[in-house]
């Protein structure tokens, strides 16, 4: 009994600052979310009001959307069951995961059209910025990872070096990468272009996507057909060149730090295997991918978790480095967020906005914990 | 044999050479930006715009004359006084605050047996998948109800304690063999003094690491600090900072200044918490 009291005193603290500063307002988000605040804590109830603005007045996309994503899930559900269930399940999951897939290519195009398109626009930033980011962070760090796990002089200061880039300011540092990424032609990244005989780039002040920029304007037509053309010719575009830059910017930022993640995984890797793949005469490369890559799999489980949800919450990176002339091409919901709060003083819109964010976080959660349930390999 | 052996040892002799060069190259790449700050810090208006050179090896990265006056210029026009007392102070606060509380529950989690104990455990953990811009409105309102509106309080509280700190010190104490706070407690100890006396002081890395993250969270946040200052009197120095950048406009020496000025008390502190740092953060919790 005695030690329970002490247990609730030394945690006491901490739960009481997490429960008003972390949890409640996750609740509180919801409240706010159903009312018209705007600057003051006061205003009328609204009910779904905000909702109806955010996707639109016709509830019938929504649940066109989820059915799908639904239907995917079970499809992918069933496909995991095909041992047991046999070529039925196959079969039934194969067609439900493809119905769901074209059920999301038609319904989201409408859904984005009656919904606010800025909101539209920036789920899609996120995700690029999302997809552009992870994987190359989890690869480079890999190999720095397994670069600096060798044993020889002077990796504890490379290793320092590595993680500065993480631990410095994030206001000071774009200071710099904006005039990396300056439209001068002597900026750092258009001498760069000079030296392979390319023309100089407008970087962070650029809307143009990264498509038609590679590839020439006729790469892509100029008008979609209807609703689902259109929808999907932005996502066709790419990235903007702005958001491009942004994205540079974050891969020297993080790969320091999942470099670092990846070194615990390494060291608890045993020597022996290595050599027993010596013995049978696997080469360094060969060994990377057969023990090293698999071996690793809790920690790139635990950085692609932390990656992706990392990025969907990712503000301070992109906003030091936002553009006005990049016309909204690089704020990702986060940012979408901030500026409908702080510079719009709506509050109960931007609550509305980052339930939608949250829901979308929970839902990637889930997804990557039942992933990690099957694929990754724990080494002992 | 032997002839074998030394042809395995020149492969491998070469192969940490290539590892080397690898390893340098990207250091330089991690570290170039750093140095162009500097550079760029130390020119004069005019050789921000003439005397440009992307690589550091050359003469014309580097200013002719150091303008060492330019970090008094921008420490000045910035109102740098101001905001670099409001950081320390917050970032001090911030971290005590976090230190109490954290250690205090990573002891309770690992080393006492209560109810309640992995159901609160997990809410806590729950906490860490949710958004940041999640908080923004709902805290915003909560401490305009506080009063805290461009208070130190604002800054401080809402950052004194998270589910983070808590697991990374958790698991540090959990590898602390249990048998240490038995034998103090027979000796009559309670936890308090077990706390204090014994598990505190074997945990000098975890503790470094904790208050260097706390730090640099208190130092580099942007967002909250936009939200919850409206006046000078709280306003912290990357806020300060972001209003220079967009004031001073192509003057690219004085934002370098400004900028030198907010990393280097970063760099100091984790240049003396790197052997700590870099040890803990590879091992912040996840089996491998």
């Amino acid at each position: 009994m005695a030690e329970n009291a002490t247990a609730w005193a030394f945690i006491g603290p901490a739960v009481i600052l997490i429960g008003l500063f972390g949890l409640f307002p996750a609740l509180f988000t919801i409240y706010v979310s159903l009312f018209k605040y705007r600057g003051k804590p006061q205003g009328a109830f609204v009910g779904l009001g905000n909702y109806a603005e955010l996707l639109g007045p016709n509830v019938l996309y929504l649940i066109a959307v989820v059915a799908a994503i639904a239907g995917m899930a079970l499809g992918v559900w069933l496909i995991g069951r095909r041992h047991r269930w046999g070529v039925v399940a196959l079969v039934a999951g194969l067609v439900l995961f493809a119905a769901g897939g074209v059920g999301i290519a038609v319904a989201l195009p409408y859904l984005a059209a009656q919904g606010d398109y800025e909101v539209f626009d920036s789920l899609r930033v996120t995700i690029w910025y999302s997809f552009a980011t992870v994987p190359v962070q989890l690869a480079a760090g890999m190999v720095l990872a397994v670069f600096l796990h060798r044993k020889m002089r002077g990796t504890q200061a490379f290793r320092v070096i590595y993680l500065t880039p993480y631990v410095a300011p994030a206001v000071a540092s774009a200071a710099v990468f904006e005039q990396i990424f300056s439209l001068r032609p002597d900026a750092f990244a258009n001498q760069v272009l000079k030296l392979f005989g390319l023309k100089p780039l407008e970087w962070l002040q650029s809307a143009k996507g990264l498509v038609p920029l590679l590839f020439g304007a006729g790469a892509l037509p100029s008008a979609g057909a209807g609703t689902v053309g259109a929808y999907w010719l932005k996502w066709a575009q790419g990235p903007s060149l702005a958001l491009s830059a942004i994205i540079i910017y974050s891969w020297w930022v993080f790969i320091g730090y999942y470099a670092l993640i990846y070194m615990n995984g390494l060291s608890s890797i045993p020597r022996q295997l290595y050599e027993a793949a010596e013995v049978d005469g696997a080469g360094k490369v060969r060994s990377f991918f057969a023990i090293t890559m698999p071996l690793l799999s809790p920690s790139t489980y635990f950085l692609s978790l932390l990656g992706i949800i990392g990025t969907f919450k990712a503000f301070t990176h992109i906003y030091v480095l936002r553009n006005v002339a990049a016309q909204g091409t690089t704020d990702p919901i986060s940012v979408l967020i901030f500026y409908t709060f702080y510079n719009k003083s709506r509050m109960s819109y931007a609550s509305a906005i980052s339930m939608l964010l949250f829901v979308i976080v929970i839902g990637l959660t889930i997804l990557q914990q039942r992933m990690a349930e099957r694929r990754v390999t724990y080494g002992d | 044999m032997a002839t074998r052996m030394r042809a395995f040892a020149r492969r491998r002799a070469a192969a940490t050479t290539a590892v080397a060069v690898a390893l340098a190259a990207g250091a330089f790449v991690a570290i170039m930006p750093f140095l162009f700050m500097v550079s760029t810090s130390l020119k004069t208006l005019v050789e921000t715009l003439t005397r440009v050179d992307p690589l550091p090896f050359r003469a014309e990265f580097w200013p002719v004359e150091p303008q060492w006056n330019n970090y008094v210029d921008a420490w000045v026009r910035a109102d740098f006084s101001i905001f670099f007392r409001n950081s320390v102070i917050t970032a001090a606060v911030t971290v005590a605050g976090v230190l109490a509380t954290s250690t205090l529950a990573a002891y309770a989690f690992a080393k006492m047996r209560f109810a309640g104990r992995v159901l609160v455990f997990s809410l806590l953990l729950g906490t860490l998948i949710i958004p940041e811009s999640v908080y923004l409105v709902p805290n915003f309102i909560l401490i305009t109800k506080l009063g805290w509106n461009d208070r130190l309080a604002g800054l401080t509280v809402p950052f004194m304690a998270s589910a983070f700190y808590i697991f990374l010190l958790r698991q540090f104490f959990n590898q602390l063999p249990d048998e240490l706070i038995e034998s103090a407690r027979i000796d009559g100890a309670g936890h308090v003094r077990s706390f204090l006396g014994i598990v505190l002081p074997l945990s000098r890395a975890p503790l470094v690491t904790v208050i260097f993250l706390a730090f640099i969270g208190s130092w580099n946040a942007l967002q909250w600090p936009l939200v919850a200052t409206r006046t000078e009197r709280w306003r912290p120095l990357t806020v300060g900072l972001t209003m220079f950048i967009s004031e001073s406009g192509p003057e690219w020496h004085l934002r370098m200044a400004g900028s030198v000025i907010a990393v280097a008390p970063v760099v100091l502190l984790y240049l003396l918490a790197q052997r700590q740092f870099t040890e803990a953060i590879s091992r912040s919790g996840i089996k491998g």
